[in-house]
Order: C-alpha cells, then structure tokens, then sequence
C-alpha cells in the first residue's frame, strides 16, 4: 500500500515537474518570439545571409531554454539574446575565416577576412526589421513560400506552426523554407534595401503576401481546425508591423485598416451549426468594436497621407468599403451608395470579373435590381465559369424583379456550381421559395 | 485573443520616477511596433472616482478618494495576442520594468483575459 502511494505521489510530483517544464517553457519560448524577429533582421545584416542568421538566433533560443529556466528570463531578453547570438557570430565568423585561410593556402594567395566588430555596429532595428520582410517576400521566391518564410522570420512561428498553416508537412514545409534561404544566400543582390520605383514595387509585394496569409486563414473554417495557427491574427499583425516601419504609405495604412476590419468580423461569419452567414445576416453584435476602431484609425491615417498628395489604390478602396459596412449598426442602415461608387473606382484600379459581381451587388442595394442585372450582364459569361456567384446574384436581383421563373433557374444553376454543401442546400432552398412565390 | 492587463498599486505611489515613465514609454513604442499593443491607459486617483454599490436591490453611491482600499487600479493595457504566454510574458515585462526602475514600489501587474464572441471552450489553454 505504502509503496503504491509512494508510486503515486512520485507520478504526480513527475507530472507537475513536467507542467512545470512546459510552462517554463511556453514561457521561455513566448520571450524568444518576441524578440526573434528583430534578432534575426539583425543577425541578417551583419552575416548577410538568411539561413546563418536563422541559425545563430535558433541557436540563442537554445541556451536561452538551458539557462533561463534555471536563471529565471532576464529582464532584457532582448540585449542577453542578442548578445549571446553575436557571440555564436563571432564564432562563426572566425571558422569560416580559419576555412578561407586553409582553402587560400592550397590556392592562390591568402586573402584576409576581418571578423567584424560586431559589438561596435549600431542597432537599426527598424531597417533591419523592414529589409527582412523585403528579403521574405523576394521575387525570386514563389507568393506561398514568401507567406511562410514571412511568418517563420518575422512572424517567429515555428517550422511546425507554419506547416499547420498551410496544411502540410513539417518536414516538407521544413524543405520549402531551406530551399527558399539557399535561393536567397545565392541570389545576395536582394539583400540591399530597394529604393525608388523599385521600393514601391517590392512594398507592394511584401502587402500582398500579408493579404495572402490572411486570406489564407480565412478561408478556413475556424471550427474543424483550431489547431490551425491563426493566419488571419498573423497577418493583421504583419500589417501593423508594416504600418510602422513604413508610416508614410497610405496603402500600407489602408490594408491594415482592411485586415482590420474584415478580421472584426470573422467571429460573425457562421451561425451556431457552423453554416457561413453573408454579412447582411451577421449578428452586428458579434463584430469587434475594438478591432473596427483600430481599423477606422488606420484608415483615417491613410485619408490624411492621401491628403498630402501620396498615391492610393486598391487597398484604401477595399477598406473604405469595408468601413462603410462596419459603421452600419444594421443591414438596412447599409450606405449603398457610396460603397457601389467605391466599386466603380475599385473597378478601375483593380479590373476583375470578382469584383465586377461585388459592383453589381452594389449597385443593385444602391440604383435597384435593374442597375446590378446591368452590371452583372457586362461580365464576359466565361470570366468566372463553374463559379456559383454570379447566378447567385443574378438570383438574388431577379426575385426582387419578381421574375420568379428565370430567379429559381439561376438559383439552381448557382446550387449545382457549388461545391460547398452547406451552400447548395442555401442555394436550393432559395430556388424552391421564389419558385412556389414564396 | 484580447487580454487586459491591470497595474495595481497602493494610491500613494501615484508618480512614477522619470526612469520608469522613459522605460515604459519604450516598452509601449516597441508594444505598438510589433502589433500586439491596442491600448493603453492611466487611471486618475479614487478621489476622482464614484462607485455605486448594489446590495438587496438598494443603489447606494459613494464618491472617492477610497482610503480603506490598500490596492487599486492604477493602469491598464489591452493587448492582443497569440495565446496566454505571450500574454503573462507582456505582463511579466512590465512587473520587471517597474523592479527595475522603482524598487520600492509595491504593486501587482495582472493579466486577464477578455471576453470575446470567439473564444474557444478552454481559456489558457
């Protein structure tokens, strides 16, 4: 008896020691993230080269899960990782060096490599911080591995995280990240900040892989995998990072604001069975208010540089819409026409067939059903095939025509365009009530 | 997820020497950088502070300063993060900028978790 409780206690004292562990270490490793990002920016400039410098802050990673659980975090993290990275770097330096003198003995002529004077560097921990997010999203790299290598250097997500994210392997994703840092070690001329027409083209780059992993997150349904890292919070979080490092871009501005704001929603998008729910249906009350103001701020940000002559696009566009949505307290209260007038402008600047439909839902809301069937029927009928939203809206604009027959038909075409379930039983069952005049 | 985390501290240490003000300023600036800062807020002191208390259906109201209270709310920031130790690891920050930088102070920094239409069943977890 006594052994066996002796047994027991010892289990749950290992049990504890192990929760302990791993608080410590949730701890330990929520420190490190913070700090990751500039550590590697950083370590980046001084090596120029990615992958050293992901090793060396992994590196400080690791004597920092040795010595801080028995030496408690210190109370800058920051500086005791960095310093003991730049001591990994002075060691690397000095073996490579010790390499180049062995290989230049065989050769040619002894060529001196400087171990630099790391300690004596100043720390530009926004221009580090900026050109790695440059260096992430580097056109020789394809849009998918730009969003993970982001969110693995920047976002300081581990290999594993990122992987969930997009729904594959660790070690495949673990492959995609190590060939993605070779392309970049050897196409080193990205490693210079751009500047220029060039700047502008490359920041354009780097918001739309910040578009993407948000968009990337919300298309996946928040119920079935909650293990899923949240690409949505990540990627509002890459966009107030950019909205500080490059505070004089309206665009930078506007797609915090619309990440924002679409994000103040996401908790709105599905009934309680889980079934999606269009905005007009959305329970206002779940939308959040801190996230909207957030949002409304950024895009006040981006009318006032917009004000002081700096290009806008499509980003402010869609956010402004967006806002407009947001401000409504209810459906009904929905300004209309100004947002199918943003969709004119938005039209322009970013043709599409996609937002053609949004336009022709617009203005629909906005100039009547007659006015969106317009809109709708200048779209070229193969621009979105196999899509079901254009019929879905054709439907819709119809059975407030009351041209019940041709609304059911279009309904049941867009039902049989679906490939999502829960959206052909909508699609049906709309069919069925304007075709009984319901 | 939104967390709240409180300064609580006794009314008397109201002013905070330079040194701390600086370092959380900093500490502030960094928070908005990397996106996890939302808000931030100083509270005035209780005697500008009026309290309504609700007991057996009767509202009584009482106006500050509130001298019996040893600790009251002294600040507060929302923050927005990825999970609960990014959470305790803001507010750890900010309990060791205020022994750094006062150490004669007595206090608490406290982070809860908000409330929110998306919360999954476990929070902390």
């Amino acid at each position: 008896m006594a052994s066996e409780a002796t047994r027991a206690d010892e289990a749950a004292r290992a049990g504890e020691a192990t929760r302990a562990g791993e608080a410590t270490r949730a701890a330990v490793t929520a420190a490190w993230r913070r700090e990751s990002a500039a550590l590697v920016a950083a370590l980046t400039r001084m090596t120029r080269d990615v992958a050293v410098a992901e090793d060396l802050a992994q590196d400080a990673l690791v004597a920092a899960l040795e010595q801080w659980p028995r030496r408690g975090i210190p109370s800058s993290p920051a500086a005791w990782l960095m310093t003991t990275a730049k001591r990994r770097a002075v060691d690397y330096f000095r073996r490579t060096e010790t390499l180049r003198r062995r290989t230049a003995e065989l050769g040619r002529g002894l060529v001196e490599m400087e171990v630099p004077d790391l300690d004596a560097q100043v720390d530009h921990i926004e221009d580090d911080l900026l050109r790695l997010m440059f260096l992430c999203c580097h056109p020789a790299l394809t849009p998918d591995t730009r969003a993970a290598l982001t969110l693995r250097l920047v976002g300081g997500l581990t290999t594993a995280e990122v992987a969930r994210g997009f729904l594959t392997t660790e070690t495949s994703m673990g492959q995609r990240l190590s060939r993605a840092k070779r392309t970049l070690s050897e196409s080193s001329a990205g490693f210079d900040m751009p500047s220029g027409a060039e700047r502008l083209q490359r920041l354009d780059d780097v918001m739309a892989v910040i578009y993407l992993v948000f968009t990337e997150g919300y298309s996946a349904t928040a119920a079935a995998e909650w293990t899923r890292p949240d690409l949505c919070h990540e990627g509002v979080r890459l966009a107030r990072i950019l909205a500080r490092l490059v505070p004089g871009e309206p665009e930078v501005h506007s797609l915090q604001a619309l990440l924002e704001l679409q994000a103040s929603r996401l908790h709105a998008r599905s009934d309680a069975q889980g079934q999606p729910l269009l905005l007009e249906s959305q329970d206002r009350r779940r939308w959040d208010l801190l996230l909207i103001r957030r949002g409304q701020a950024a895009l006040t940000r981006a009318e006032q540089l917009a004000a002081s002559g700096r290009p806008i696009g499509r980003y402010y566009l869609q956010a402004a819409i967006a806002e407009r949505h947001a401000s409504a307290a209810r459906a009904a209260d929905t300004d209309w026409t100004t947002i199918a007038h943003l969709y004119d402008v938005l039209a322009e600047v970013a043709p599409g067939p996609v937002i053609e439909v949004n336009r022709a839902v617009a203005h629909g809301r906005a100039h009547g059903p007659e006015a969106g069937l317009a809109v709708l029927e200048a779209i070229p009928t193969d621009a979105l095939a196999g899509s079901p939203m254009p019929s879905a809206v054709r439907g819709d604009l119809l059975s407030r025509l009351h041209r019940s027959d041709e609304a059911a038909d279009a309904f049941r075409a867009a039902a049989a365009a679906t490939r999502n379930v829960a959206e052909r039983r909508l699609l049906s069952r709309r069919a069925e009530e304007v075709a009984s005049g319901a | 997820m939104h967390y709240m985390v409180f300064v609580k501290m006794s009314e008397a240490d109201l002013e905070p020497p330079a040194a701390l003000v600086e370092a959380m300023g900093a500490e502030m600036e960094a928070g908005f950088a990397n996106g996890t800062l939302v808000q931030v807020g100083g509270l005035y002191a209780t005697s500008c502070r009026t309290e309504f208390r609700v007991r057996a259906g009767e509202v009584t109201s009482t106006d500050g300063p509130f001298t019996e209270a040893k600790e009251e709310v002294g600040g507060f920031a929302i923050i927005d993060v990825r999970d609960h130790a990014e959470a305790v690891e803001n507010a750890r920050r900010m309990a060791e900028l205020h022994a750094k930088h006062w150490p004669e102070w007595v206090g608490a920094v406290e982070a809860r978790r908000i409330s929110g239409p998306g919360d999954n069943p476990s929070p902390g977890a």
